[in-house]
């Protein structure tokens, strides 16, 4: 097997926009303003009666509200995020799941649909048999139901969108190169499915043929999936990648557009610099296309 | 601004390391010019029209001399002709490495401002830095660095608007030179430039012999062996087969020299060279590789007395054959490790005194010099002015010894004076000790108190009024630098307080300013006879800080409460104002002491001082502390002329003891404080106890009268000494404490934290330190500000807690110390010489004090006065008397005479001033008579007393 | 012979720089993807690589939880090659577990750990080149990488070492001048309000000297920082322009 080896070069960044100076990033130590008739959000603090940042990034300001947005940060979720998770511990009554954010999330027994209706009651052999719905390592998606008072963040599957997943493919990306939108969840026309969870985890895996109610989300088919379909969800996969390396925000248009522009190349090769390049490229100017 | 550049280099520790280190290149490093526009440089040295008069240049120039012309010429370099001379970084640091006092006096040139050199940072400079390349020598890299800025300096001088001006560079170089010239730079061997110079041609007296032009004069016949280079020396000192030490020449057999090995702690050896061949060039002080030689070629250092007094310059080394064949024939069981010179490590030449011996070949230019040091060799010289400095004193300074030549080649450094005269005695005695002696600078009289000085408010705030006691000095008659006061009273419950205060030097000198650095420099007062060369200037050592009766003057007070059995039952120490009621002199006070009809509180203080001194030296005694004598003795002086009329030995009276006892309580009493409160940078003093090797002299000697002395312990030692007499021979135990004298080791300062030893041998004190002589003695002051901090009354400041600054500090007073002592020494001889010139021939009675294989070393009591008995002549046409020497003994048979040790003799003394530079004491025996060797009594003037020797 | 000469008469060191210059410092941000938080920064020839990890749930052993502010874990190593003798390190040696518990001192007081009760921050550095000033590198190279991770931190930590010699105080020694005897200081300061972050000398040095050499050093990590800003500034811009808003 030939093996493609290169140096290291500096990274060019792709731009299109000739950059200049922008007054509203600020680092650690700036002060803000010294108006005290401000509120201190995110990423600031007040020292000395003056709104100071304590991260870099952007401010934003919504009326009184003065915020530093962080270019990179851990996820901080949000009542209705749309969040892919991995669980790492089975606890009384509750699994808790990573998910990229600073605490894991807690997911109650109580927010998840048992298979057998909605209105099925728990009982305690339930809390013992919670390791057979779901069991250390199991990935699943879910929604933020609500947050605690320490950040960590309360999910539920309670929907038969959510739920354990089966086959398919993990990308760990950052969180803010997710763009919210109403749906998270989109069957893209070639050939694959995708969750973009707002917590940057995005998941790719076949479309399914049609939804099966009473496995309420606990069923996992172990169908071999066929090599077309792996195809396409590697080269999702690649172009998700792709797209992330040149830090261009991630919603079903812009994977599409760069999936689109990757078919000329092979699915290995999408991950050379040079090519990665060239497709985000033709991706962005496809988005701005469409925008104008 | 800045260019990051690495290097790699190569070093060694164990194997090949590669060290990376960065090199920063700079635009902002100016040249220094006064005419450069270009370079925003703050302030200029080099001057616009550096205008030094040549042949070779007429224009205006800069000077850019390479490494080698800066090591071998520098007392050219000196002169204050020459000027605007740009040192580059790379010759700097090669002078650096290569040459510790060169580089030394380089760089106070550079500070001088006449002078006009300017350094500059070559290796730092964007344009002028260059990499050593594949295959290059560092130091055919660093040539090339030199040619490379005089090139850019050229240019850029050049460039700016005047191109009158050039730089010249100087090199002996020969590749270098032709090199330097390819790249069309101006470039002159050295000796050309300066022998072009117009006006100035006393300068080319100084210049260096350097190799390059090879010495006509002596041929080609090689008379040393070769030295070892460096990289051998190093691997046979590693391997063990030589020993690498301080080579130190004899001082009275020039043919004859040992080498001190440092070894691991207390084990160094010596090992003896004798031979010119062995000797192999090299020189008193520096630090050599020797080898030994196989053990059947070991030989005894010989006794016998040899000076290099060669007829003028024989260059053919007959005479030194013959001789070293007398000196081989002796040695028997007493061999000592001997070996041969086979390398130099490290030269450690100074400029010598002494004096030029004119070429008998009167147009020669080469003479040579005598220094006045012996152990130094005599060194070959070139000057134009030989006879105007014939009847000179002159200083020299050694270029070189090639191995073929019998003499080192050397320059004229400058002259002191015609010889014989006092001032130029003196300073040539001062100069060869090293001795400091300049007027005080400027900047040193800036940190004096301002005139008329008074105790302000605060510092009486801060001290302890005790001008009410009735304090008294007692010194020495004509003493101004009184440094020490007593005072001694009965308190209510019936114990006796006793205080001794010590002058406050140390609250005019604070530490660090110009004053301070120039005292610690200085390290001690130096006393010659009819001159005394200060510490610190006389506003403070004879006024200020001096405790004269009847005014107030601030003091460094220690008071003791004590019991009348003398003990201490209180001990306390204070800043104080006192106000002395009188200055005694020691004579004066024992008179006051002795006169029971006085009955003055200054008297009963006295009283009760002496009382409780004779307690103090009683207990000191018994614990084992020396009484040692030394003859010391003092001039009378004509008061207009300076030259000394009578000489006496120095009387000690109770009083002097009485002081001494208080003084020595202070002491121990402030070291024992100090070092309780600073454990590790208390400077204190030890005296070390002698190795028992050192005893044998004393043992013979005391065994030669059957004496028996002891000497596991300084008590033994101190009471063996106490019962030797022997009837009839009342001056024998002075003899013997003379001798126990020079057993003794010399006594050091040292930091308390670098050491473990603080026994003090000769005072029998476990702890020891000097705080009471502040005007005279630096390390007093340091005491000072010690104790000071100790009762909270100043502040540290940082090299007092620095144990390493510490440590250097007490070996540059101990050196001082001790050259301060030899210079003492020096002076009184040259005074005794002035003495017995003034006073003819005399006849004295004295006594044999050391036995050698040629002569006896007679010690005349009344003038304290030793001095060599020769039996053998230097000239050959009279027979030498037969001698028999006994090493055993020690005793030397002269025909049929038999000399011991402590014998009675008398001889005739007169001024031998054959040789204006060394002249002497000339002894020689009148009784016992032994015909061929001892010489009829000239007569002499009757001396009205007889030599009182029982004291 | 005796020793390098740290100082010229001219005022340079054996480097070339004068008394106050500080070494060429050179960083970037972000090196790492698959961290929260990376930066590599070069100071001289002293090279560091920082990683920051979370803040996350707490791993390992959960009694160190704090439950009024995360737990800084800081980790420092050296590179085998790092040094001119190449020697083996094991982790947990007594120099790198100071030096890891000196990081952890200086970082506690600069990151808010409040806003994050019961979760870790691991801050990870290692040496790959070793030239002098190892924890001062260390230090400037794990502010960038915080900063990179978005954890919010009151200001900047700029670390330098400063000697002193012949009376003046040098600012960021290099190994060579460290080697040379002289008493060193390390100083690691928020420069905005001047508030010191750690300071460590383990040298004796006398307090008269102790003020002037703690002025060089906050000078000298004033001049840290404004590189620091620079790189940050830069990193910043980069990285929004790639956003494209």
């Amino acid at each position: 097997m030939a093996a493609d080896m290169r140096l290291p070069v500096i990274r060019k960044p792709v731009s299109l926009i000739v950059s200049t100076d922008r007054r509203d990033l600020v680092v650690p130590g700036d002060v803000i303003t010294s108006d005290t008739g401000f509120m201190r959000g995110h990423g600031t603090y007040v020292d000395e009666e003056k709104l100071t940042a304590s991260v870099a990034g952007e401010v934003q300001r919504v009326d009184k509200l003065i915020c530093v947005r962080p270019l990179k940060t851990r996820f901080n979720g949000e009542v209705g995020d749309v969040v892919v998770g991995r669980i790492t511990e089975v606890q009384q009554k509750r699994w808790k799941v990573e998910t990229n954010s600073r605490l894991d999330s807690v997911l109650l027994l109580s927010s998840v649909n048992l298979p057998g209706g909605e209105l099925r009651r728990r009982s305690a052999e339930d809390e013992l048999t919670m390791r057979e719905y779901l069991q250390e390592g199991d990935l699943i998606s879910a929604e933020v139901q609500s947050v605690f008072s320490d950040g960590a963040l309360s999910l539920h599957t309670r929907s038969l969108k959510y739920g354990k997943l089966g086959q398919g493919v993990l990308v760990q990306l950052s969180p803010s190169l997710i763009k919210r939108q109403k749906s998270h969840f989109h069957n893209l026309p070639c050939g694959a499915s995708i969750i973009l969870g707002n917590n940057g985890f995005v998941w790719l895996y076949p479309t399914p043929g049609q939804q099966e109610e009473e496995a309420g989300g606990f069923y996992t088919s172990h169908e071999p999936v066929s090599l077309s379909d792996r195809e396409v969800i590697s080269r999702l996969r690649n172009c998700l990648l792709a797209l992330a390396a040149h830090k261009v925000l991630l919603f079903d248009t812009s994977v599409l557009y760069c999936y689109e522009s990757s078919l000329q190349h092979q699915v290995k090769d999408v991950l050379k610099p040079e090519v990665m390049e060239e497709i985000v490229m033709l991706t962005q100017q496809k988005l701005l296309e469409q925008e104008g | 601004m800045l260019k990051s550049k690495t290097f790699v280099k190569k070093t060694r520790s164990g194997g090949v390391m590669k060290v990376v280190r960065e090199h920063y290149l700079r635009d902002d490093i100016w040249c220094g010019s006064e005419v450069c526009s270009e370079c925003k440089q703050e302030s200029t040295v080099l001057q616009r029209d550096a205008c030094m008069e040549s042949n070779l240049c007429s224009y205006p120039h800069y000077l850019l001399p390479d490494t080698n012309v800066v090591l071998h010429q520098i007392d050219v370099l000196e002169d204050p002709v020459i000027r605007n001379v740009i040192i580059l970084q790379t010759v700097l640091q090669e002078v650096r490495h290569r040459s510790a006092p060169v580089y030394k006096r380089l760089k106070d040139i550079i500070h001088e401002k006449e002078k006009h050199f300017y350094t500059f940072t070559n290796e730092h400079h964007r344009e002028t830095f260059i990499e050593r390349e594949p295959g290059e020598s560092a130091n055919d890299r660093n040539d090339r660095a030199i040619r490379v800025a005089a090139k850019w300096y050229s240019q850029h001088l050049k460039a700016s608007d005047s191109d009158r001006l050039k730089v010249v560079l100087l090199t002996n170089d020969r590749g270098n030179k032709e090199k330097a010239e390819e790249k069309a730079l101006l470039v002159y061997k050295f000796e050309e430039y300066i022998k072009s110079l117009i006006a100035n041609t006393e300068l080319v007296d100084h210049l260096a012999l350097s190799n390059d032009d090879k010495n006509e004069i002596s041929s080609s016949k090689v008379l040393f062996p070769e030295h070892l280079p460096l990289s051998r020396i190093q691997t046979g000192i590693k391997s063990g087969s030589f020993l690498q030490g301080t080579f130190r020449a004899s001082r009275d057999n020039y043919l004859e020299a040992s080498v001190f090995v440092q070894g691991e702690e207390e084990d160094s050896t010596e090992v003896l060279i004798q031979g010119l061949q062995n000797l192999n060039r090299a020189v008193h002080q520096d630090v050599v590789a020797v080898q030994l030689l196989p053990r059947n070629e070991w030989v005894a250092p010989s006794s016998v007395v040899l000076q290099d007094e060669g007829k003028a310059k024989d260059d053919n080394a007959e005479e030194e054959e013959e001789e070293k064949a007398l000196r081989v024939s002796a040695a028997e069981a007493a061999r000592k490790p001997t070996g041969k010179v086979v390398g130099i490590i490290k030269r450690n030449w100074r400029p010598f005194c002494g004096m030029l011996n004119l070429s008998q070949i009167k147009e020669s230019t080469r003479h040579l010099f005598t220094p006045a040091d012996r152990r130094v060799p005599r060194i070959r010289i070139e000057t134009r002015q030989a006879a105007s400095l014939a009847a000179q004193r002159i200083m020299v300074a050694i270029d070189g010894w090639p191995k073929h030549s019998r003499y080192p080649n050397g320059h004229f450094v400058r002259s002191l004076g015609s010889a014989g005269d006092k001032d130029t005695e003196q300073e040539v005695l001062l100069l060869e000790h090293d001795v400091p002696h300049q007027a005080f600078s400027q900047a040193v009289l800036s940190f004096l108190p301002k005139m008329p000085w008074a105790i302000t408010p605060e510092d009486m705030a801060k001290r302890q009024d005790l001008r009410h006691l009735t304090v008294c000095s007692v010194d020495p008659p004509g003493c101004t630098d009184i440094d020490d006061a007593l005072h001694c009273r009965e308190l209510d419950n019936g114990n006796l307080e006793v205080g001794v205060h010590i002058a406050d030097v140390s609250h005019f000198i604070r530490p660090g300013n110009a004053l301070d650095k120039e005292a610690a420099s200085r390290g001690t007062t130096v006393y010659l006879c009819g001159k005394r060369i200060d510490m610190v200037p006389e506003l403070l050592s004879s006024n200020l800080c001096s405790l004269r009766s009847n005014v107030e003057r601030l003091a460094f007070s220690c008071i003791w409460e004590m019991n009348h059995e003398a003990e201490i039952l209180k001990t306390r120490f204070t800043k104080s104002v006192i106000n002395s009621k009188a200055s005694l002199t020691y004579a004066e006070a024992q008179m006051r002491i002795d006169d029971t009809s006085k009955n003055d509180d200054i008297t009963k203080s006295l009283r009760g001082l002496n009382k409780l001194a004779k307690i103090l030296k009683r207990q000191r005694i018994e614990k084992g502390a020396l009484t040692l004598s030394s003859l010391e003795v003092r001039f009378h002086m004509d008061s207009e002329t300076h030259d000394p009329i009578d000489l006496q030995t120095k009387e000690l009276m109770e009083t002097n003891s009485m002081v001494e006892e208080f003084m020595l309580l202070a002491n121990i009493s402030v070291a024992q404080k100090t070092f309780d409160e600073f454990s590790e940078c208390a400077l204190l003093r030890k005296h070390p106890a002698p190795p028992p090797s050192n005893y044998d002299i004393l043992l013979k000697a005391g065994k030669s009268k059957h004496v028996e002395i002891h000497t596991d312990s300084a008590k033994a030692l101190a009471d063996s000494l106490d019962v030797a007499t022997v009837d009839g021979f009342p001056y024998f135990n002075t003899l013997l404490r003379i001798l126990a004298t020079r057993c003794m080791m010399q006594a050091v300062y040292f930091c308390s934290g670098m050491d473990n030893d603080f026994h003090h041998y000769g005072l029998a004190s476990p702890i020891y330190t000097h705080f009471t002589s502040p005007i005279r003695r630096y390390a007093d002051i340091i005491v000072h500000r010690l104790l000071a901090v100790a009762i909270g009354a100043d502040s540290t400041y940082p090299d007092l807690m620095d144990k390493h600054k510490q440590s250097a500090l007490c070996n540059n007073l101990n050196y001082r110390h001790k050259m301060s002592q030899y210079a003492q020494r020096a002076s009184v001889a040259f005074h005794t010489q002035l003495f017995f010139k003034s006073r003819g021939i005399l006849n004295e009675d004295g006594f044999v004090l050391f036995v050698r294989k040629n002569a006896i070393i007679v010690l005349i009591p009344k003038f304290g006065l030793e001095g060599t008995v020769f039996f053998d002549s230097k000239d050959k046409a009279k027979a030498n008397p037969n001698l028999v020497f006994d090493e055993e003994g020690p005793t030397l048979a002269v025909e049929q005479h038999t000399f011991h040790i402590f014998d009675k003799v008398k001889v005739t003394i007169s001024l031998d001033d054959s040789n204006i530079q060394h002249q002497k004491i000339r002894m020689a025996l009148i009784d016992p008579v032994i015909p061929g060797v001892s010489v009829p009594a000239p007569d002499v003037e009757p001396q009205a007393k007889k030599p009182k020797l029982d004291r | 012979m005796a020793g390098l000469e740290l100082l010229s008469d001219q005022g340079y060191r054996i480097d070339g720089r004068k008394a106050t210059e500080l070494r060429k410092v050179q960083a970037r941000m972000g090196v790492f993807a698959q961290a929260d938080g990376s930066a590599y920064l070069e100071q001289g020839n002293t090279k560091a690589l920082a990683v920051v990890y979370g803040p996350h749930e707490m791993r390992g052993s959960r009694s160190r939880t704090l439950h009024d502010r995360a737990v800084i874990n800081c980790q420092y190593s050296m590179a085998t090659f790092s040094t001119a003798e190449r020697k083996r390190r094991p982790h947990g040696d007594r120099k790198s577990t100071e030096m890891s518990l000196h990081l952890k001192q200086t970082f506690e007081a600069a990151v808010m750990t409040q806003l994050y009760p019961r979760s870790q921050i691991d801050i990870y550095v290692k040496i790959l080149q070793s030239d002098g000033g190892n924890y001062s590198v260390c230090v400037n190279a794990a502010t960038l990488a915080v900063i990179d991770a978005g954890i919010p931190m009151r200001d900047y930590v700029c670390a330098c070492t400063v000697g002193f010699v012949d009376e003046t105080p040098l600012a960021d020694l290099c190994y060579a001048e460290e080697g040379g005897g002289v008493s060193s200081l390390a100083l690691a300061l928020l420069p905005r309000g001047g508030q010191i972050a750690l300071l460590q000398m383990d040298a004796r040095l006398h307090q008269d000297h102790l003020e002037t050499l703690m002025e060089a050093a906050m000078t000298a990590c004033k001049g840290v920082s404004k590189v620091l800003d620079e790189v940050v500034r830069q990193h910043l811009q980069e990285v929004s322009v790639l956003t494209g808003e």
